[in-house]
């Protein structure tokens, strides 16, 4: 994966929805360790202060917990958290840009849902 | 605080090259010092490493003040440019060398990176060339492990590839062995991820110091119709503009449009992120129109 330094998303934040994803694809699972703030930086090739406010995020929004001396962990129940959290506000902000680049050109509700259900199929 | 400058002079002749820098410096972060040619950068690095005195003002290094003093010496590698070395050397008898100078010396870690850099410790650092050189000097500062390290333009000459290598040992070192680091640029995009805090310096003063992802949002900019924009911002709010017969681009705070970004968004106005060393470059800039304000 690689971080998008141009973008107006802070490092620390695609850190910290890079781990989510992880959560999401099962690749790290409920009390299972989570990569060390020098292990991020090592592999995204940044700052660990930086790598460590990302973790600080999950941390604070209950994905992750630590245990003294050993680390972060999983928090039961983050997989849920996360997807309820996307589509509460990722889903939410996204469908709201759709809704008015549509406006803007003149696509109708019809051909708007019609679109989705195209991009849906893959084509 | 490991560093600390209270309204610090430098004066030379006339000039005043530092012009009241305070500022402050926590163990263990890495800080890019970004400034415009001129602002001051090296004559801070020099006064912070014991290489010049302060006309007046209060420098402190760990307590210490670092002119002519034999215990900061020891514990601080600057490494720049015009680092010289003694001449009747080989790369590798100053290695030899700096093992009884520096007690963290990792020389197993410096022959391996100057054997990775393609540079023979038969050389004699005179004969190096301009980026060779540089490489040479980054590799030893590294080398040291001293708890205070200042790059002033550390890859001035390095190539492309040389230097992206050389940006990963910097960090893959510090990792290693957390240190207190400041690195000087006028490219602030190149040292981006690897550092924590920015000091953006201009006419020898403070003007920025923040973390870095906090400097990428101090200024957005907004494209759209000019009479639009005209109606929500006040002229002294904006740092550059630029307009063009189809619209009108304004660069301000992101605390100034915070509360009026919906309406903006539904005026068509867009708001644009203002990256980091773009901010830099507004902050430091003598005009709003920036080179186009010339040719008017």
């Amino acid at each position: 994966m690689n971080l998008n330094a141009e973008s107006s998303t802070p490092i620390y934040i695609q850190i910290a929805e890079w781990i989510e994803n992880e959560i999401l694809a099962d690749r790290l699972i409920s009390d299972g360790k989570v990569y060390s703030q020098y292990q991020l930086a090592e592999m995204f090739n940044i700052n660990p202060a930086t790598a460590g406010k990302g973790l600080t995020i999950l941390l604070e929004n209950n994905i992750l917990y630590k245990k003294r001396g050993l680390g972060m962990f999983v928090l039961e129940g983050a997989k849920e958290q996360i997807v309820k959290k996307r589509r509460d506000e990722k889903l939410t902000i996204l469908a709201r840009d759709i809704v008015m680049e549509s406006k803007r050109l003149f696509v109708s509700d019809e051909e708007l849902i019609e679109l989705i259900r195209k991009v849906q199929k893959g084509g | 605080m490991t560093i600390v400058f209270r309204e610090v002079f430098k004066k030379y002749r006339s000039q005043n090259a530092l012009n009241s820098m305070s500022f402050t410096i926590e163990e263990d972060k890495i800080t890019g010092l970004i400034g415009r040619n001129g602002a001051g950068k090296s004559t801070l690095l020099k006064i912070l490493a014991g290489h010049l005195r302060a006309t007046s003002g209060d420098v402190q290094l760990y307590g210490e003040h670092p002119f002519n003093n034999l215990k900061v010496s020891s514990n601080l590698i600057f490494i720049e440019d015009t680092m010289s070395f003694p001449p009747i050397f080989k790369l590798s008898e100053l290695f030899e060398m700096a093992k009884d100078f520096f007690p963290n010396w990792q020389d197993d870690l410096a022959r391996k990176l100057l054997a990775y850099a393609n540079i023979s410790d038969k050389n004699h650092h005179h004969n190096l060339s301009k980026g060779q050189k540089s490489t040479f000097n980054l590799i030893y500062g590294l080398a040291t492990r001293c708890k205070v390290t200042l790059l002033d333009e550390p890859m001035n000459g390095m190539d492309e590839a040389i230097r992206s290598d050389m940006y990963r040992a910097i960090l893959k070192e510090y990792i290693a062995y957390p240190r207190t680091i400041i690195i000087s640029s006028h490219h602030l995009q190149e040292i981006e991820h690897l550092i924590e805090d920015v000091l953006l310096i201009n006419h020898g003063q403070a003007i920025l110091h923040a973390p870095l992802e906090d400097v990428k949002q101090l200024l957005v900019k907004l494209v759209g119709n000019s009479a639009k924009i005209n109606e929500y911002i006040r002229s002294n709010e904006i740092y550059f503009e630029k307009d063009s017969p189809v619209s009108r681009e304004v660069v301000v705070e992101s605390t100034s449009v915070a509360s009026m970004k919906n309406e903006l968004i539904q005026e068509g106005i867009s708001i644009q992120p203002v990256s980091a060393s773009e901010v830099c470059k507004y902050l430091t800039s003598q005009r709003k129109g920036g080179i186009d304000d010339v040719f008017k």
